[in-house]
């Protein structure tokens, strides 16, 4: 009766037409601790949240980096970031972002010599 | 581990080595990389990578034993030969047809006719009676069989004779998936929409059979604590392992390791040695960035193109979680639209 449609675990529901991303990724900064901040992430779950935050820990500016899926009915990851006063989150989150893409892209590759 | 002086990237460099690669089968060995980087591999190759299958059925008759949504359960099931379902768009996405979600870019259409003529005979509906409008889209036994009478070359394709190929199916048990039986007089015809899909959905749309990864053993064995075994204990001890990782080599006594990878993380060789007052034996630790990976797929996709497609999608949702620019990056945007 109150379960979620199956699609809806990753149809990003209807956002702004000009801006494509503007649902799937938001984020508020912690008011109380300076450089903190939590992303939402809507319609992801553990294979991005993971490997986010696994990233982030490789990143000597980062002091907390942590993941959650407030409820498993909900589909939505939030990612909370704390850095030093060298980087802010939206930079870590950034840069985790970008490794990853460069890592995957190099084992692509890897697997193309192989074969 | 070690980090570029400018602090720009802290990239992984990963290496692969292929063990073995068969159509459907692929073991592989992944390191230096992460086990969160292993497990969304495993995750997105089972439930993310897309392939078809069918997903709307049009029942005209059907007087079989099984009632309409038994069988357009089946046909869903049936795993269909995926290879141009990353080209595809998915019904909710495609703006060419009516909306209806079945124009030729997104969907493809089968058909399915038979009677059970006046015989004392059952007539076994199979996958292999499904007729495709695409021929690159059709159930994976029917193309697998087609693949059999060709290379054993008994079924000429110029010569067209239906009864020929039928022939070269029986005997090499190709039947296909069997969807229901029908006797004499009994009907089934329908018309199935096959569309592209992702497992997250339904499990029909998983191109996995089954995706498992194992950490690497790092096995080491105390050579002075096993000088001091009997040949009797030293046998009982590699016997203790459920599985065969241990040898004990009868002429110069030594126990030795010989495959390693069969340690399927059970302690037993552990608690073995504990029990005989030899704790510290042997030492088993998993490689934290050492994996050994087992693919096998249900045909829709080859077992290489689906580890290709997995790391394909697994950057297109890592571009999707990227934080947007607040003036508008176009450039991005522009780029969102082209891509497939």
């Amino acid at each position: 009766m109150n379960a979620p449609d199956r699609y809806e675990r990753f149809v990003v529901p209807e956002g702004t037409k000009n801006d494509n991303h503007s649902c799937r990724v938001s984020y508020e900064r912690d008011t109380k601790i300076v450089n903190a901040a939590s992303f939402t992430i809507e319609r992801e779950d553990h294979t991005i949240g993971n490997i986010v935050r696994m990233q982030l820990h490789r990143d000597p500016n980062v002091l907390f980096a942590g993941y959650k899926l407030p409820h498993p009915l909900q589909y939505k990851i939030i990612v909370r970031i704390h850095t030093t006063s060298q980087s802010s989150p939206t930079q870590a989150y950034t840069q985790a972002v970008n490794d990853l893409d460069k890592e995957l892209e190099y084992l692509k590759q890897a697997f193309e010599v192989c074969f | 581990m070690d980090r570029p002086a400018a602090g720009a990237s802290y990239q992984r460099f990963p290496r692969v080595k292929i063990r073995e690669l068969k159509d459907d089968y692929a073991k592989f060995e992944l390191r230096d990389t992460d086990a969160s980087m292993a497990n969304a591999l495993r995750r997105v190759m089972i439930a993310e990578v897309p392939t078809v299958a069918i997903d709307l059925v049009e029942i005209e008759v059907n007087s079989s034993v099984l009632n309409d949504e038994f069988i357009a359960h089946r046909l869903g099931l049936i795993p269909l030969t995926s290879a141009a379902a990353m080209q595809m768009r998915f019904s909710r996405d495609c703006d060419a047809c009516d909306g209806d979600g079945s124009c030729e870019y997104c969907s493809v259409e089968f058909n399915l006719s038979a009677r059970a003529t006046d015989s004392d005979q059952t007539l076994e509906v199979t996958s292999n009676d499904l007729r495709s409008a695409d021929p690159k889209v059709c159930p994976v036994d029917q193309a697998r069989a087609y693949q059999q009478a060709l290379s054993s070359g008994d079924y000429d394709p110029n010569a067209g004779d239906q009864r020929q190929l039928a022939y070269c199916i029986f005997v090499a048990d190709l039947r296909g998936i069997l969807i229901v039986k029908l006797r004499r007089g009994q009907e089934l015809r329908l018309r199935a929409i096959a569309r592209k899909g992702i497992g997250k959905d339904h499990a029909k749309w998983s191109p996995a059979a089954t995706v498992t990864f194992m950490y690497e053993p790092d096995i080491r064995i105390n050579e002075e604590l096993m000088d001091t075994l009997t040949l009797d204990e030293k046998r009982s001890w590699v016997e203790s392992s459920p599985t065969k990782v241990f040898e004990l080599d009868p002429v110069t006594q030594q126990v030795t390791v010989i495959d390693a990878e069969a340690y399927t993380y059970d302690e037993e060789v552990i608690k073995a040695a504990e029990a005989m007052g030899k704790p510290g034996l042997v030492e088993i630790n998993a490689k934290e960035d050492s994996f050994i990976f087992t693919v096998e797929t249900t045909g829709a996709i080859a077992a290489y193109e689906l580890i290709m497609n997995a790391i394909t999608v697994l950057r297109q949702k890592l571009d999707a979680v990227r934080l947007q620019d607040d003036d508008g990056d176009l450039g991005e945007l522009g780029a969102h639209l082209g891509g497939p």
